[in-house]
């Protein structure tokens, strides 16, 4: 059991490039944190910090209360899963799980058990005397993920662990990884760069970008109120449509204006935009809150030009181009068809709109 | 056709540069003293009576001796050393690209320089003929050599393995000795081999630091150019015996050193 929390912590290579800025993070016992961010932004760097294998800048982790700071990766009780499983290539997949085991000196009967407990949950018993190099890479996968199991550490730390793994295995693996974590309650840190992983396997997702938190919370509380375009934009396929608006009408609060419609605020949105009247606005659709029937008990209506219709089975994803030239998504019903050209009517939910300043991408709220 | 034949008949022709004087060696160490020097070649009788002489009126098995102790010593000391220099070349960039310069640059020197010099401090060290002091001085050759060659198999991938190590509890030394070691073998093997194989055939070195009784058989092979002429069938069916480890052991070589650099365990 553990709770792993990060104070000011910073990672700074060479002189001058800021890997990790000064994030704060608490991450609870027995829970399954994502850190998600495109590549780049810090998340791996973040969790080698906390595996020990990356020295601290600035800062502190702190497992269970305890600055880990300067104890050795080997002594921090974590098991780390990494992107390219790194499995030991001379020793059997037995010896790969008895490895951390004889080296905490287990007497052989308690690792036998070990070893075949974890193998039999991970069904790798029949692999247990062949080398990582004649593994499939979903087995070296399951391999890589049972010498973390085998262990029974304080946490788990994944290091875009699925992203090897071709599709149809990975959404197999989500699924086993979840079990996983509901069966053994331990915590769990997750990095990712995919948002399905992300909204699918975190009980909270914290989305990092150029080295800074930017949000942290349950997923769909940040999937329903993105702190800033980067989020809005980053969180879903299609992402959130981003349009350059202003506000406008009598009042200059009455409604938002895309030329020609203009939709009308409501009371809650008034208030939160107080003090903008009449300024620029990026007004945040979501693809989903945009019908082709009049769905919403609020919305308003606009025209689009048909761009491309993505048939995806299920749903139908409509590219249309507004008459000033921004393009929307709209995500629709499967029978959905319109050849491209072709005007279409929108119905906007107008209870989820969402807005964010122009200059600083930030969400704006009342406050 | 011709397209067939044309690289066949380069090949042919290339392989015939280099087989022919090994194979005009072994046909001279296999002859008689007054055949081999005959123009064009005759075959004459065929017999190992060189190859008793050699080993009965030479102390050629002497050579072979120190030749086997002078080549094994230096590899098997030189071995270790130079696997730790680049472990800390590679891991910790220890000295920078600077020090690596400097280790690489008493390579570049023409090894007659490095030879005065030692003979002086071989002098003062009663060093001079013996094999301890021959097996000092052939480190200067494959400790540097070896250090750069083995920087190449610490790469990234076993770090990434060793990083698996750390956490799973094991300290830095025991990283090395049970995961950097094992994984990185095939490349530390072949390394061997070439360390064993630089000695083996070193010359000029063994020349003037070693004496009579610590002669290598480079050395003793030179002997066989007397002020009386090349002994040339007695000097062939030396050679061959020369070579002959070398030809054993360059397959392994080989083998070693394409899985040292291709060690396929990581995706």
């Amino acid at each position: 059991m553990a709770e792993i929390g990060l104070r000011n912590l910073t990672k700074v290579y060479g002189q001058d490039v800021t890997a990790v800025d000064s994030i704060d993070l608490d991450v609870r016992d027995g829970e399954f944190m994502v850190l998600l961010g495109p590549s780049g932004c810090g998340k791996s760097t973040t969790l080698r910090m906390i595996a020990g294998l990356e020295a601290v800048t600035s800062g502190e982790i702190m497992i269970d209360g305890d600055v880990v700071n300067d104890v050795d990766p080997a002594e921090r009780d974590l098991a780390v899963v990494f992107q390219n499983y790194a499995l030991y290539p001379h020793m059997s997949v037995a010896g790969n799980l008895s490895f951390g085991l004889k080296l905490r000196k287990l007497p052989r009967d308690e690792i036998d058990r070990r070893i075949a407990a974890t193998a039999d949950m991970l069904g790798i018993g029949d692999l247990l005397k062949r080398r990582p190099r004649q593994l499939s890479g979903g087995q070296q996968q399951r391999v890589a993920l049972g010498r973390a199991l085998v262990r029974d550490p304080a946490a788990f730390l994944f290091d875009e662990p699925l992203s090897n793994l071709d599709a149809k295995l990975r959404a197999a693996m989500r699924t086993e990884l979840i079990k996983l974590h509901r069966m053994l309650g331990k915590t769990i840190v997750h990095v990712t760069h995919d948002q399905v992983e992300a909204m699918t396997m975190g009980e909270r997702i914290c989305i990092m970008r150029d080295g800074r938190i930017v949000q942290v919370g349950p997923p769909l509380e940040v999937y329903r109120n993105p702190a800033d375009t980067f989020v809005a934009g980053f969180l879903a396929s299609p992402p959130m449509n981003l349009l350059d608006a202003r506000l406008g009408g009598e009042t200059g609060l009455d409604e938002v204006e895309l030329p020609p419609v203009g939709l009308p605020l409501l009371a809650r949105h008034k208030e939160a935009l107080q003090g903008r009247a009449g300024g620029a606005i990026t007004l945040g659709i979501r693809p989903e809150d945009l019908d082709v029937e009049p769905s919403a008990a609020q919305h308003a209506a606009m025209t689009v030009t048909v761009v491309a219709v993505e048939a995806l089975g299920p749903e139908v994803i409509l590219v249309g181009a507004l008459p000033g030239g921004q393009e929307v998504s709209a995500r629709l019903e499967s029978d959905f068809a319109a050849p491209a050209g072709s005007e279409v009517q929108l119905h906007v939910d107008l209870e989820r709109l969402h807005f964010f300043d122009t200059d600083t991408g930030r969400a704006v709220t009342a406050s | 056709m011709v397209a067939q034949l044309l690289p066949h008949a380069v090949l042919i022709a290339f392989s015939a540069a280099i087989l022919l004087p090994l194979l005009w060696l072994l046909r001279v160490a296999l002859t008689d003293k007054t055949t081999a020097y005959k123009i064009p070649p005759e075959w004459g009788q065929a017999s190992i009576g060189n190859f008793v002489e050699i080993f009965t009126g030479y102390p050629f098995f002497n050579y072979f001796i120190n030749s086997v102790t002078v080549a094994i010593g230096a590899t098997v000391i030189a071995l270790p050393l130079a696997a730790a220099i680049a472990y800390a070349f590679a891991r910790y960039n220890t000295g920078g690209m600077s020090l690596r310069l400097v280790v690489l640059s008493s390579q570049m020197l023409p090894p007659v320089i490095l030879v005065l010099p030692l003979f002086t401090l071989f002098l003062k060290a009663q060093l001079l003929n013996s094999l301890v002091g021959l097996i000092a001085a052939h480190l200067t050759i494959s400790l540097p050599f070896l250090a750069w060659l083995l920087v190449a198999f610490f790469d990234r991938n076993i770090a990434l393995v060793e990083e698996a190590a750390r956490v799973d509890g094991a300290t830095r030394l025991q990283t090395f000795l049970r995961i950097t070691l094992p994984v990185a073998a095939p490349g530390i093997l072949a390394a061997g081999l070439l360390s064993f194989i630089l000695s083996w055939n070193e010359f000029l070195f063994a020349l003037i630091l070693s004496g009579p009784q610590t002669n290598t058989l480079p050395v003793g092979l030179s002997s066989f150019q007397t002020h009386r002429g090349v002994d040339i069938s007695l000097l062939s069916a030396a050679t061959i015996c020369a070579i002959l480890p070398v030809f054993v052991l360059l397959p392994f070589m080989r083998r070693y050193l394409i899985k040292g650099l291709s060690l396929g365990a990581l995706k």
